[in-house]
């Protein structure tokens, strides 16, 4: 598969809900790849058990930096119940929806383990 | 002087497709690539001499025996040392920290000072690190300058400090400096220090003498320099190795033991606990023999050449910007560069798809990509057999990073 399909390289480029967000219901956690540098940042507004709003920041590769973006957009309107309840591999499948060759997983697991961090606040 | 082109063909792997395209092979630095005499090497001692050393009185015991010592003696005459000065180990990362574990924890003690450099591989970093946090010495390390070299002055200045260690590289693997370690090396005696030199990017490239350093520890890697992987050597002097306390202890490095207590073998049993990797011994010997009949004058004349070569070209391509120094007569082995604009583990993937290995991120120097103000690069990296059009190939294939990214 080539990893810098249109769509990955759209999302790149054009990132999905990027920024912050505070106040009351929000819930944010960051992490690294120290390897790399990369670093992804994610914000989820919940209210009675939903993930209303969605921003993130962060730094990274085309893959991290499509992957987080691919995930906003996935994770907004979503139950805390149903994210919880979804493995890494179904996050990937569905949340993220394209996958890379082992030596690039730490990328697009990155947000993947930001999100889960967040949830488990 | 060799033609790489017709050299090549010892290389099996190097006939091989990736992404459907014949393979460029640029990534030496993290691990060359195996002549085929050397794997018949290796093939040859499991299926016609195979045994333990130093046990037993037959004949495939003595063989394999006599074969350890014969590779000791090439790795020796080879390097410049004594063969009770060759010390076989899995790899640099294992040398370096037997010197640490060793002599490190033994010698150093709280207040203390080492002194290392920034331009460091990881793995002559952190045993430091390691030594300094159970004694409570503390690591100095020494800066570069803005052309990528050394900074000697800063490094005078630290030897100041009579720091009981010193550790640095003879090459950069991120920035392919190198270092003048055998000025080096007499401005840190002088200062009392005991030397330790990683030479794990040095010895592929260039005749190599420790003797002619005159450093107490040198370290290096088959694996880099055409042998098998899990075979290394660290030599040191005979004068600091024999009270040194031994690193692993077991069978193969006593003299005698009894209930209570144990003595130790002599030179270099003691630092060999354990069963070898007689295999690899006999693999990085034949990787030797085959380095000596290229000659490490012309073995080094190539790197140069291909340095050179490298540079100018890299240098034509646009938002590429490269590390190190610009001159290559103090490089060697390697040019790395930031694409701007564009991560290094994107740049690296898409040369993948073009068929083209390079090696991207921070190449275990962290700080040194800290202090360049960088995260990651990528590193282009030779040996023997990469010819020119090895890199007009990736300066190619870096059209593509243009075409998808538009930078």
């Amino acid at each position: 598969m080539d990893l810098y399909r249109e769509d990955v390289l759209d999302h790149y480029e054009h990132p999905r809900n990027q920024g912050e967000l505070t106040g009351e219901g929000v819930e944010s956690a960051r992490d690294s790849n120290a390897s790399c540098g990369d670093m992804v940042q994610f914000y989820l507004k919940i209210k009675k058990g939903r993930i209303e709003e969605v921003k993130w920041k962060g730094i990274g590769c085309a893959i991290t930096t499509a992957a987080a973006s691919k995930l906003s957009e996935y994770l907004r309107g979503r139950t805390l119940q149903e994210i919880r309840k979804m493995s890494e591999e179904d996050l990937l499948s569905k949340g993220i929806g394209f996958t890379v060759n082992p030596g690039r997983m730490k990328c697009l697991m990155l947000p993947v383990a930001v999100v889960r961090k967040v949830l488990d606040r | 002087m060799f033609d790489p082109k017709v050299l090549r063909r010892d290389f099996p792997i190097l006939t091989r497709e990736v992404k459907g395209k014949p393979l460029v092979y640029l990534d030496s630095a993290a691990t060359s690539q195996k002549p085929r005499e050397v794997l018949l090497a290796e093939k040859e001692y499991y299926e016609q001499h195979n045994a333990n050393v130093h046990r037993g009185a037959h004949t495939l015991g003595d063989e394999a025996t006599q074969l350890l010592a014969k590779a000791r003696q090439t790795v020796a005459r080879f390097v410049g040392v004594r063969e009770g000065e060759v010390i076989f180990v899995r790899n640099t990362t294992e040398a370096l920290n037997l010197v640490a574990y060793t002599w490190g924890l033994d010698n150093l003690k709280q207040g203390d000072t080492m002194v290392t450099t920034v331009m460091e591989h990881h793995s002559n970093l952190v045993p430091w690190q390691e030594v300094a946090r159970r004694t409570g010495a503390k690591v100095e390390v020494v800066g570069v300058t803005s052309e990528g070299l050394l900074d000697l002055a800063e490094y005078q200045q630290k030897l100041t400090l009579a720091p009981k260690l010193v550790a640095f590289g003879h090459v950069s693997n991120a920035l392919g400096t190198i270092n003048p370690v055998k000025k080096m090396t007499k401005m840190a005696h002088k200062a009392g220090a005991v030397v330790v030199v990683d030479g794990a990017q040095a010895v592929p490239h260039m005749g190599v003498k420790v003797n002619q350093i005159g450093c107490d520890f040198y370290a290096f890697s088959g694996h880099k320099m055409l042998g098998p992987m899990g075979i290394g050597v660290l030599v040191g002097r005979r004068e600091i190795l024999d009270p040194m306390s031994p690193f692993l202890t077991g069978g193969g490095m006593i003299n005698e033991v009894t209930r209570e207590n144990s003595t130790w073998a002599d030179l270099p049993d003691k630092f060999e606990a354990g069963t070898p990797n007689v295999a690899g011994a006999v693999g990085l010997a034949s990787a030797i023999d085959y380095l000596e009949r290229l000659g490490m004058e012309e073995v080094r004349g190539h790197d140069k050449q291909i340095v050179e070569y490298a540079l100018q070209e890299f240098y034509k391509v646009r938002n590429l910007v490269i590390l190190g120094p610009k001159d290559a007569n103090y490089r060697s082995g390697s040019v790395s560069f930031e694409y701007q604009g564009v991560h290094a583990h994107d740049v690296a993937t898409i040369l993948d798809s073009e068929g083209v290995a390079v090696r991207s991120g921070h190449h275990c120097t962290m700080p040194l990509h800290k202090s360049m103000g960088i995260t990651a690069s990528v590193r282009a990296s030779f040996n023997v057999y990469t010819t020119k059009e090895d890199i007009k190939k990736l300066v190619e294939a870096l059209q593509k990073v243009k075409t998808v990214f538009g930078k």
